[in-house]
């Protein structure tokens, strides 16, 4: 039961990844490999607060709330800092910037002492649990979407479908690109600062480029674009992998290669992941089946 | 005639090539100007250098009497320059209601805060972009189809809402790159009629770049000929027609132009 609910966690830090990253690549169109390094940063600035500084008078939840708001807004100042001079790059030049920028991050906190350095950061306060996590998760999806509902939202996809004619529409697409990366940077600091307090040790080989690819499966298994993609690509893919340890002895030997198998295969029916761009819309669901048709706007 | 529109000697250079060489002119208050030249003629330079995306080495570009060179292009759209492309850029895998809401980005008075909580600003806001955006497409009798992704559209539609899209975002002065591109004659007939009744019922000066002599001939006031750069002729359709210079360089060159489409 115990396993069964750490999955159920790691699967809420999962999809506040996800979604953050899927703003940055999905919604926005910028190519980001760097992950990984934002989801350290959070981690161990979250960490040291709980570490170092925390109080001890107050309340275990309100601790985690100032822990997540220092890795929110660290990665969001990583994000800045990143972002302002790679941004300027396009697709595959981005994508190798952030991914070494992600590097530079994992290195950095390897040679850093106070937090561990090569031997991990210990004795990291249990703070984090189900229901805190997804309280965020809630939080995160709620905000990303509020954003794609409104005109900051609708500017940040112009940049994606066609980022000339949105310069000429009178949209600053640099602001709008930096403001999603910082967005989705700052949000995958928060699930790390809820990452930490829910493991309670943390290793810079953690946070390799290989989380960063993950990430970006799980977003392009959902559909590039579609926040409920993300939601159902970062749930199947922190499940499949260990769900397939209990099918006999024989898948758990292969399950790595299943898990493949299963990838390439879903890629190959259908390139444009499980929702393509579109959200999973409970009313439209239903109205297929009643018959109704919604206006949706 | 009030001047809402002037490029005083402007010139882009790449490297080595003279793309566009101290090329002038001067587009009035509800003015339909015209520019045409054979391919490569640097027609779309001067576009680009007029909306901001290529800084032209040499020369002022007045809008309004403010000197618009250097400026970033989304301000220069939001000071009143709107453009259609030659090859349609519209947002494709949104609806159209959307396309012509993002042309009203600049105009919406709620910042980040609102939008994620969603305050009553916002839904005033979002309110008025959609009326108004309904309001345009009405115009275009494209307000049936606003839940239908700009993709799905027909050409003739595309190219209906990308000129409604520009629009949408209030200019003074709309350029349009080779509106009739891929057009068949009754297409292009109808956008004749479009884009002259556009003018009337905006009071806006429009600028464009065409290749189908048909259209520009019809419908513009003024033309400007330009051939390797340079301005060679300039006036009514009919005093273009007659100059020897242009049926030399533009004319002449009719098969050839032709051959390569």
């Amino acid at each position: 039961m115990e396993y069964f609910s750490h999955l159920l966690l790691n699967s809420g830090i999962f999809i506040i990844l996800s979604v953050s990253l899927n703003l940055i690549n999905g919604i926005c169109g910028q190519f980001s490999l760097g992950h990984a390094g934002f989801w350290a940063v959070g981690a161990y600035t979250g960490a040291a607060y709980g570490v170092y500084l925390a109080p001890d008078f107050l309340p275990d939840f309100v601790n985690l709330f100032i822990s997540c708001g220092i890795g929110f807004l660290t990665a969001a100042l990583a994000g800045v800092l990143i972002g302002v001079p790679c941004l300027r790059l396009r697709g595959d030049y981005l994508a190798i910037a952030t991914l070494g920028f992600g590097e530079i991050i994992r290195i950095i906190i390897m040679n850093m002492d106070t937090v561990g350095g090569p031997r991990g950061f210990t004795n990291i306060p249990l703070w984090s649990n189900l229901f805190w996590v997804y309280a965020w998760v809630a939080i995160t999806i709620l905000v990303i979407a509020n954003i794609l509902r409104g005109t900051h939202g609708r500017a940040i996809i112009s940049i994606r479908e066609d980022e000339i004619a949105a310069d000429s529409m009178g949209i600053y697409t640099f602001k709008y690109k930096t403001m999603a990366f910082v967005l989705g940077a700052g949000f995958a600091g928060l699930a790390g600062s809820l990452f930490a307090h829910a493991n309670q040790f943390l290793h810079p080989n953690g946070f390799t480029f290989m989380w960063s690819v993950i990430i970006l499966l799980m977003i392009i298994l959902g559909g590039l674009g579609s926040i409920t993609g993300s939601i159902v690509g970062a749930v199947i893919l922190t499940f499949l992998p260990e769900m397939l340890r209990f099918m006999g002895e024989t898948i758990s030997e292969w399950r790595m290669v299943i898990y493949a198998v299963l990838l390439i295969l879903l890629m190959l029916m259908k390139p444009t992941g499980i929702f393509g761009k579109h959200e999973f819309n409970v009313l439209s669901f239903l109205a297929k089946f009643t018959g109704k048709k919604k206006e949706i706007i | 005639m009030e001047t809402v529109l002037e490029t005083k000697n402007i010139t882009m250079k790449f490297g080595g090539l003279v793309a566009v060489d101290n090329f002038s002119m001067k587009l009035g208050k509800s003015d339909l100007v015209g520019i045409i030249g054979p391919n490569g003629a640097g027609k779309t330079t001067i576009f680009n250098m007029i909306t901001g995306i290529y800084k032209p080495t040499e020369g002022d570009i007045l809008l309004a009497n403010e000197n618009i060179v250097g400026k970033h292009v989304a301000l220069i759209t939001q000071k009143g320059i709107a453009r259609t492309f030659q090859n349609i850029r519209l947002f494709k895998d949104l609806t159209v209601l959307d396309n012509i809401r993002i042309a009203g980005h600049y105009r919406t008075d709620y910042g980040l805060m609102a939008n994620i909580l969603r305050t009553k600003k916002f839904h005033q806001e979002e309110k008025r972009l959609k009326a108004e955006a309904i309001e345009l497409l009405k115009i275009f009798k494209l307000d049936g189809k606003l839940n239908h992704l700009a993709k799905n559209l027909p050409y003739g539609e595309q190219r209906r809402l990308e000129i409604a899209r520009a629009l949408a975002t209030k200019p003074d002065v709309l350029l349009l790159d080779e509106p009739a591109a891929g057009m068949n004659p009754n297409e292009t007939a109808d956008l004749t009629k479009l884009i002259r009744w556009v003018r009337d019922e905006f009071k806006i000066a429009i600028l464009l770049i065409e290749h189908d002599m048909r259209l520009v001939m019809e419908v513009c006031e003024r033309i400007y000929v330009v051939d390797h750069g340079e301005l060679i002729a300039k006036g009514n359709p009919e005093e273009v027609q007659k100059n020897p210079k242009v049926i030399e360089a533009y004319l002449g060159t009719q098969d050839e132009k032709e051959g390569k489409e």
